[in-house]
């Protein structure tokens, strides 16, 4: 035994020292808590997994129009000498894009006018349906739809003017729009790369259209183009995607050399970032030991706690060489309590009011970040310029919903819940109201007297998904809490896994009958708003978009609805203030009909090494982005 | 022999075919729309009637408007798929994982790698210890020695391993830091052979490869230590040492090689077992191994990876089964592998 414990022992020590340590003495290791899935294709066109977009992100750049550090559109002026809009008399909207020359790829091949246009055409064209991605350009584009269904042969408002020089046009149920600049927006991809040497693109002053293009004759190209990573990828972003290992699920960004920096001509200092995969169990100790030492975007409270003692224990700097520094910012959404406000008792709008008032919101928010996060009362995000430029409007105009049983009881003693099973008046246990037979609906829980009165129950029914500590807070604070029954409300939860919940939330009868049929009352989820804030349609009327899985809150208003398309559809683009107003009236709108009840919005925070100087990230401003602007320090 | 080796491969067809169409009906259970998940993450990007559209193509593309029947066959070659060709299972298609957006087979790979790179050095570490172990044991029943190793193999066999790796982690990786603490590979690291890769991937699955042995070590120390009890107190064993065998002999020779026939067992289901990845381990270690995939699959409901992975091991088990059950002919020559 000796012998063998020998053995082991020597093998063990060998292997120390045979492992050899990275290269640099400072090197960026990005721990990421999604894992690559290898698919690097321009934009979402097959997959939208969070760490491919990040990888994508740091190999393209030079659109047209991209985002600034407050999430606004901008013009590119590296990529770009001009764009302008003008509107046609058919309603119709044209964009001229100018671009500008001299760019190259990360191979020093110059970038053309195809290499930008291609990807927007391809979108327009059946064959990108054929090879499956994801892509409705044909459907904003004037003769994008005619390409698609194959009665037109060029895209006719698409246009490749000169060498330097695009044209879109852009059907008129699309415009205005407030965030209609996005229509100008075109992002160079190699066409050569990505559709092979057999394809291309003219035009014959007719609209563009493709030469050679078929599902055969691009899917092996296009295979390698999506999954390949190595030196002779080619891409045109700030770094370039050199290697990533599917066995250790690894990737590898270098500098790239040929770049000219973002839209505000920064290029990157750092010269090599490694990303690795970061486990929920152990990301704390990679950090202390160095196995990578960047973690982005904490957002549990716990581990938002665990990385600050990590930050201060200086005893660890000892061992590492270094220590850690951090950025905290806003989650551009929250977590929530989201009502279906169209049957059983969170159809009456007192309802969902007295709920709100029965929960301790701050004391919610609290206890679930750990200290790390808030409270906001609409549909925004605090790091919004809507909420920066309205905040003190937003103060003063929204119901906050202090915690306040004895206000809950009021509104439902108002709204009529004053019954007792028998149709007696209340005095203890569950609430019940005389309904008429539409609001009775096929709520489950209704009883019929004699004489034919129908009483609703305050029983709300609460589909949570499993595994899930909001619901377990919820359950402890608001569905279990002594205020609850004290207002003669019975909340039950039933615990779904997310798919089952999502069946039911959008009532998607095509999975079952069973979901077809309004049960649940009440959800918890959450949601984050991209920097384009659009709501079109969240609140739509129309029965047919409903059925598509459009306001699943089941919130019919006629005004909310209103100001969700005049927000977008009604504003020119450029005009903030209009904007503004809408956006604020909207959320206004939606504070009073309280379609769902915001429970917290956290605060991010993302560690890094003390060595990266110059770091700063935002909501809308991520690691692919801010990294540009920081550099290391020795 | 031969004729009931046809036999058995005949019902393993059928058993296949059985377990395939169960597994698929039962994923098809599953109340989750496939389409809609795709689709999901991009919601807030889409336009209302882009959205429909692309749901729409979405459900054909995936052929989620068949029957099960159809989808089924279509999954198993047997039935047009949605472009008009024969492409499943019999033709080699295992199937499309959604999640990673490419073949199964291409998504199994790496990961396959890893696990079977991982499970060999365990379970030859594993079996190189216990046996000698138990054949110890078993020859110094009752002394200090085996009270001590049945105390140690009886913790090692009842903490769970997950605390193991915890433990170990904390030890050896954040305290020590002897050993790396996650993944296959040295951040940032460029080879300049294959030895030197060799080197560094055993550099980082040795903590692994040393918690799995430490989880395993108790189960087969103590089945080879009862089996070797029992064969040291037969009477030929008695008749072996009054015929004047060395010890050696009589231990290896008579004893051993009787105690092996109930071992031969788990030593072959271990062998087999090498293609299957442990959840805990790779998730703790962050190794991209097969026990990892297949969480992740059934995480993101990615059902064609997840039948394909149940599907392969239940052929590992099925042939697996029929492998112990010739090694016992084999082996034991009393034992007739013919009906």
């Amino acid at each position: 035994m000796k012998k063998l414990f020998a053995i082991l022992l020597a093998a063990v020590m060998l292997l120390s020292v045979a492992a050899v340590n990275a290269e640099d003495a400072h090197q960026l290791i990005y721990g990421s808590t999604t894992e690559i899935s290898g698919d690097f294709a321009p934009d979402a066109w097959w997959t939208n997994n969070a760490t491919d977009k990040m990888l994508r992100d740091f190999t393209t750049d030079y659109g047209t129009v991209v985002t600034d550090q407050g999430g606004a559109l901008v013009i590119n002026d590296t990529t770009c000498e001009n764009i302008e809009g003008e509107m046609n008399e058919d309603g119709t909207k044209t964009y001229t894009v100018v671009l500008n020359e001299g760019l190259v790829f990360n191979n020093g091949e110059p970038i053309t006018i195809k290499d930008f246009v291609w990807p927007t055409a391809f979108s327009c064209s059946a064959v990108s349906s054929e090879v499956g991605a994801k892509l409705t350009g044909y459907m904003t584009i004037v003769g994008g739809q005619e390409y698609y269904d194959g009665t037109a042969s060029t895209i006719s408002g698409l246009r490749m003017l000169d060498d330097k020089t695009i044209q879109v046009t852009v059907v008129a149920d699309k415009v205005p729009y407030f965030f209609d600049l996005s229509y100008a927006g075109f992002t160079p991809f190699s066409m050569k790369y990505w559709l092979g040497e057999g394809v291309d693109i003219a035009d014959d002053g007719e609209g563009v259209y493709f030469k050679g293009l078929t599902k055969d004759a691009i899917e092996e190209q296009l295979n390698f183009a999506r999954f390949h990573a190595g030196e002779d990828r080619i891409t045109a972003g700030p770094y370039n995607l050199v290697e990533f290992d599917q066995a250790s699920k690894q990737a590898t960004l270098v500098k790239n050399e040929y770049y000219q920096g973002n839209f505000e001509g920064q290029i990157p200092s750092i010269e090599k970032i490694i990303i690795t995969k970061a486990e929920d169990a152990t990301w704390a100790d990679a950090l202390k030991t160095g196995a990578f030492n960047f973690y982005d975007t904490i957002t549990d409270g716990t581990q938002v706690n665990t990385a600050m003692d990590l930050i201060e224990d200086d005893e660890n700097v000892d061992k590492l060489g270094y220590g850690y520094d951090f950025v905290q910012f806003d989650r551009p959404g929250y977590g929530k309590l989201m009502f279906h406000s169209d049957f059983g008792p969170t159809q009456f709008i007192n309802v969902r009011h007295a709920i709100a008032h029965l929960l301790d919101r701050n004391e919610f928010a609290n206890t679930f970040c750990n200290g790390w996060g808030g409270i906001v009362n609409g549909p925004y995000g605090t790091a919004m310029w809507m909420y920066q430029e309205g905040e003190e409007w937003l103060d003063e105009n929204l119901d906050n919903y202090a915690y306040n049983p004895e206000k809950a009881v009021e509104l439902l003693v108002e709204d009529g819940w004053v019954y007792d099973e028998k149709g007696n008046d209340y005095v203890e246990g569950i609430r019940y109201k005389k309904v008429t037979p539409e609001e009775a609906g096929t709520y489950a829980h209704n009883v019929t007297l004699e004489d034919g009165t129908i009483l609703m129950p305050l029983i709300i029914e609460w589909a949570s998904s499993e595994g899930n500590s909001v619901s377990d807070l919820l359950s402890v604070m608001l569905a279990n809490g002594e205020q609850t029954a004290a207002a003669g409300v019975k909340i039950n939860q039933n615990v779904m896994s997310f798919a089952e919940l999502l069946n039911y939330m959008y009532r998607d009868a095509t999975q079952g009958d069973k979901y077809g049929v309004p049960t649940y009352c009440m959800y918890n989820l959450a949601s984050n708003f991209t920097p384009l804030y659009d709501q079109a349609y969240s609140f739509t009327l129309d029965p047919k978009l409903v059925a598509d899985g459009y306001n699943s809150d089941f919130i019919f208003d006629e005004e909310l609805d209103k100001l969700s398309m005049d927000m977008v559809y009604g504003v020119e683009a450029g005009d903030d203030d209009a904007y503004l107003e809408i956006w604020q009236n909207f959320i206004q709108r939606w504070n009073y009909l309280l379609p769902e009840v915001p429970l917290y919005s956290n605060i991010y925070v993302s560690v890094f090494p003390d060595w990266l100087e110059g770091y700063d990230q935002s909501s809308y401003w991520d690691f692919a982005q801010a990294i540009l602007y920081a550099d290391i320090v020795e | 022999m031969g004729k009931y080796i046809l036999k058995r491969c005949g019902y393993i067809v059928v058993v296949f075919l059985i377990l395939s169409f169960l597994m698929y009906a039962l994923y098809n259970l599953i109340p989750s729309d496939p389409a809609r998940q795709e689709l999901e993450p991009m919601r807030q990007s889409l336009k209302a009637d882009e959205y429909e559209t692309l749901y729409r193509q979405t459900r054909q593309r995936m052929g989620l408007d068949d029957p099960l029947v159809v989808r089924y066959l279509r999954w198993m070659g047997l039935w047009k798929d949605t472009d008009g060709t024969f492409n499943g299972v019999v033709q080699g298609n295992f199937g499309y994982s959604n999640l990673y957006k490419r073949s199964v087979i291409e998504v199994i790979k790496a990961p396959m790698g890893n696990t079977i790179f991982i499970n060999i050095f365990s379970t030859i570490l594993s079996l190189g210890i216990t046996i000698p172990l138990g054949i110890y044991c078993a020859v110094h029943k009752g002394k200090r020695f085996d009270s001590a190793t049945q105390v140690i193999t009886m913790l090692g066999y009842s903490i769970p391993v997950y605390i193991i790796a915890l433990v170990f982690m904390f030890f050896f990786c954040v305290l020590w830091r002897i050993f790396p603490i996650m993944g296959t590979k040295t951040p940032g690291m460029t080879y300049a052979n294959k030895w030197q890769e060799f080197v560094d991937m055993l550099y980082h699955i040795a903590l692994p490869v040393i918690v799995m042995t430490f989880g395993s070590l108790g189960g087969m120390t103590r089945y080879v230590r009862s089996s070797m009890i029992e064969a040291l107190s037969m009477d030929y064993i008695r008749t072996a040492r009054a015929k004047g065998l060395k010890e050696k002999v009589v231990i290896y020779s008579h004893a051993w090689r009787n105690a092996l026939l109930p071992v031969i067992t788990s030593i072959l289901g271990w062998f087999l077992s090498i293609f299957s990845g442990s959840v805990i381990i790779e998730n703790t270690f962050s190794l991209n191994g097969m026990g990892k995939l297949y969480w992740q699959g059934l995480n993101n409901l990615d059902f064609e990876l997840v039948l394909a992975i149940q599907m392969f091991y239940s052929i590992v088990s099925l042939v697996g089964s029929l492998l112990i059950d010739i090694s016992y002919g084999l082996v034991d020559p009393r034992v007739r592998v013919d009906k």
